[in-house]
């Protein structure tokens, strides 16, 4: 039945020339075809098309069948692929580039992830054909189809081990590859017009902007888009493999292709990633500069050329380590500010390829004017107590370490103060403590000397540190870290520095620290103490009893409620606090032993 | 609480009033002794050589006289004392480090391969344009930025930096600001200049390399 009607339509336009073919002629045709094509009538409809005859009709009104055909053609039923692939073929040589583009964009939106793979890998080279005949109107079609190809990969899921890269199994590779192939022609082009456009330049004296290259700036223009969102997604969520753990890598592949397309198009890799330092001049274009060099994407560069060394061939090797640093550290707390994993490690890995490159004790302390040099600290203090994931976790704070290794002993200095005054963890806080302490004793080895770990520039610092927060209440278990790390440090000073000789000072101090810092401690520990041993005797007199506890509140996770502790767990919990206090008093009392009667010398 | 046991009067009047006994060794005597405050207020804070160019003998033995009258010895004043000496030793430490920055000999060695223009010399800031190629001592290239065939020349520009900020390694800033437009020098620059022990991790330039790099300054700003 739809045979004939489209028979019909074919023959009766046959006579007419193309402009007069009515809409209803058009809808037949469209509808017809389609249902003979999804019937499995597809050779009668592809003698039709081939027919000499009739190549007037199938190049207004073909369009309308890809559809149907992509829709054969993605099942992969094989019966119907060979007459049906024969038709997209003709279509594609016959038809008008707007049109088809149109087509077969639409054909692009598909759902399922394995469908999305097929449509791109089928789709992608017809479309490349199609937009090469479009010719110099080519760019904004060819931004809306690399916009249109990006929205569909970014349903793929992604391979998160070595092995998922290797099987691929939701041909993420695959599309990947397909992609590069697909630009290929169109970054050749902007390459050429860039040479040619040099030329122009040195015969005709133009300035850039003049150029009659509008169109070939709009190419470049939807490349460089293009590349800058590659750098986001995939790129920025996707874990690459160097060359030593998978030899053969196609994401690998892809991410030092879109570096090449970047160079291709004039953009040189050293100024994208050292853009934040660099003041750049306002580009003349139709893009805003952050929108044309988003920030991310930036930071995924940096990562790619520091990290992965993709590229590294063509980066220059004369930049300073220092400058390197200044601009991953911007890059470094984008990354550090976002919660996903993958940007976070990526964050991490900068960081700390960037300080590697450093001689310890090199950094200075006007560095520390910089405001990414104490912004991402504050990151890392977030990474290191916050982040769901232990190894980001651990990590973290290791490049913390790193980083505050780098710095020169004034620069350790004032940032100790600063961690002090705004990591607000006493975790943190014990850990800057410990690096106190370890300056110090750094400071008091012979031939080691210097200002600011020793002498009067030490005691601002220390007080600081022997301090409780919140007086005499302050609540020891949730200040342990710190507390015991001030301990450790107090103990250590009236050990090693000898009173006759007070080189950092402690022993004029001594009697301040009492009133600050020990009496109010004395006073803490036995305040908590008396607090926890009451209740201890509380809960023992209440298990006695054996009545079921009313608990004041409930905790649910998910839709599960949590069980109340049982009175063994809260036993435990209060005597591993009483344990605690015994272990600050011990402190306490062995600092008194050794400084009782050393004061008054 | 007392920090140390007073000291004693070493010179008596006759002693201190006598061409034999140098002004410095009183400063030193009184710096060494007295708390900060008086210092201060004596105006007898700082390098011994200046004070003692300021300070006329008299003034000293006074100074000394009042000390042990007053006794305000070190370690009898309060906590404002150690935070003046705290800004003192700031500044003081400021300007070691500036004197030390200046000492030494160059850590790099420029041979012009060919003169530029000898008048458009690169000042600390400005833009430079240049094309280089950086060897190891051993021969190997590391890096250049000039392009292999005619055709490649026409996409590759030179290298562009603002120089002297030291946004490239030490030895380039240095180096470049005393060439001109159109110089052309081979530049052999020490280790501690250019990527010194660590060197570039992952990259041909190992650990305390001395870089020798061919360079030609193309444009200035």
């Amino acid at each position: 039945m739809a045979l004939e009607q489209l028979s019909d339509v074919v023959q009766r336009c046959q006579a007419l020339s193309d402009d007069s073919y009515t809409t209803e002629d058009h809808d037949v045709f469209s509808v017809c075809g389609r249902t003979c094509i999804e019937e499995g009538d597809s050779v009668q409809v592809l003698s039709i098309v081939l027919d000499e005859k009739n190549q007037d009709i199938v190049r207004c009104m073909g369009w309308n069948l890809l559809p149907s055909l992509i829709q054969v053609l993605l099942k992969k039923q094989d019966s119907k692929i060979s007459p049906c692939l024969a038709i997209f073929r003709h279509l594609l040589q016959t038809c008008r580039p707007k049109e088809l583009l149109i087509g077969l964009l639409e054909q692009l939106e598909q759902d399922d992830p394995d469908t999305i793979a097929e449509s791109l890998h089928l789709l992608l080279n017809p479309l490349q054909k199609v937009l090469l005949c479009l010719g110099s109107r080519k760019a904004s079609s060819l931004g809306m189809t690399l916009s249109s190809v990006l929205d569909q990969v970014a349903k793929l899921p992604l391979p998160h081990t070595k092995e998922q890269e290797e099987d691929d199994v939701f041909s993420l590779c695959r599309t990947c590859t397909d992609l590069i192939d697909f630009v290929k022609p169109f970054v050749h082009e902007a390459r050429q017009n860039l040479l040619n456009g040099g030329e122009q330049n040195k015969s005709t004296n133009k300035t850039a902007g003049e150029q009659g290259g509008d169109k070939e700036d709009e190419l470049r223009t939807e490349l460089l888009k293009f590349s800058m969102k590659t750098l986001s997604h995939p790129l920025l969520e996707l874990q690459l493999r160097d060359p030593d753990t998978l030899a053969v890598s196609p994401l690998r592949n892809f991410a030092t292709e879109i570096l090449n397309t970047l160079r291709a198009i004039g953009e040189s890799l050293p100024s994208l990633v050292f853009q934040p330092v660099l003041k750049r001049k306002q580009v003349e274009g139709f893009l805003e500069e952050e929108v044309r060099y988003p920030k991310e994407s930036l930071a995924s560069l940096a990562h790619l050329v520091f990290v992965h060394h993709l590229a590294a061939d063509t980066f220059p090797s004369v930049f300073s380590s220092v400058f390197c640093l200044r601009c991953n550290m911007e890059h470094v707390f984008l990354l550090l500010s976002r919660t996903e994993e993958s940007r976070i490690q990526k964050g991490l890995e900068l960081y700390e390829k960037s300080l590697v490159r450093l001689e310890d004790g090199s950094l200075p302390s006007d560095l520390l004017e910089i405001k990414s040099f104490l912004t991402v600290p504050q990151n890392l203090v977030k990474v290191m107590t916050m982040c769901p994931q232990h190894d980001l976790r651990t990590r973290g704070l290791k490049v913390l370490q790193l980083s505050i290794d780098k710095f020169d002993t004034e620069a350790k200095y004032n940032f100790f103060q600063y961690m002090l005054k705004t990591s607000h963890h006493s975790g943190v806080e014990g850990y800057v403590i410990k690096n106190i302490k370890i300056q110090i004793d750094n400071a008091l080895q012979p031939g080691k000397s210097n200002a600011w770990f020793e002498g009067p520039q030490l005691l601002p610092l220390l007080r600081k540190v022997l301090i409780l927060p919140d007086g005499p209440e302050t609540d020891l278990l949730q200040y342990l870290d710190r507390v015991m790390e001030s301990l450790n440090l107090l103990r250590y000073l009236v050990i090693r520095d000898k009173a006759t000789e007070n080189q950092t000072g402690i022993w004029t101090e001594l009697y301040k620290i009492e009133d600050t810092f020990l009496k109010p401690l004395r006073v803490g520990v036995n305040m908590s103490r008396a607090h926890y041993e009451r209740e201890l005797h509380n809960t023992m007199e209440t298990k006695k009893g054996k009545t079921k506890e009313e608990s004041v509140l409930s905790v649910s996770v998910g839709k599960e409620k949590l069980p109340n502790m049982t009175s063994k767990s809260q036993i435990q919990a209060l005597h591993s606090a009483l344990h605690t206090f015994d272990m600050i008093e011990s402190v306490l009392v062995r600092i008194q032993e050794l400084t009782e009667g050393k004061e008054n010398l | 609480l007392k920090m140390a046991d007073e000291p004693t009067r070493e010179w008596s009047d006759e002693q201190l009033k006598s061409d034999d006994l140098p002004k410095k060794d009183i400063i030193k005597f009184i710096q060494d002794n007295a708390a900060h405050s008086f210092l201060n207020e004596q105006k007898l804070l700082g390098n011994i050589k200046n004070v003692a160019k300021t300070a006329k003998k008299e003034q000293l033995i006074i100074a000394y006289n009042q000390l042990f009258e007053s006794k305000r010895f070190k370690g009898t004043e309060p906590i404002e004392e150690v935070t003046e000496q705290v800004r003192t030793v700031k500044i003081e430490e400021k300007a070691k480090d500036v004197e030390v920055v200046d000492e030494g000999p160059p850590k790099y060695f420029k041979s012009v391969l060919k003169k530029g223009d000898k008048s458009n010399f690169p000042k600390k800031g400005d833009n430079v344009s240049c094309w280089y190629t950086g060897s190891l001592e051993d021969g190997t290239v590391f890096d250049t930025n000039i392009p292999t065939t005619a055709r490649k020349k026409k996409q590759t520009k030179p290298l562009t930096f603002k120089v002297g900020l030291g946004r490239v390694i030490r030895g380039w800033d240095e180096a470049i600001l005393t060439m001109s437009k159109g110089e052309t020098a081979r530049v052999e620059i020490e280790p501690e200049w250019a990527y010194g022990r660590k060197g570039l991790p992952d990259s041909k330039i190992p650990p305390n390399a001395k870089l020798i790099f061919e360079v030609e300054l193309v444009a200035v700003d």
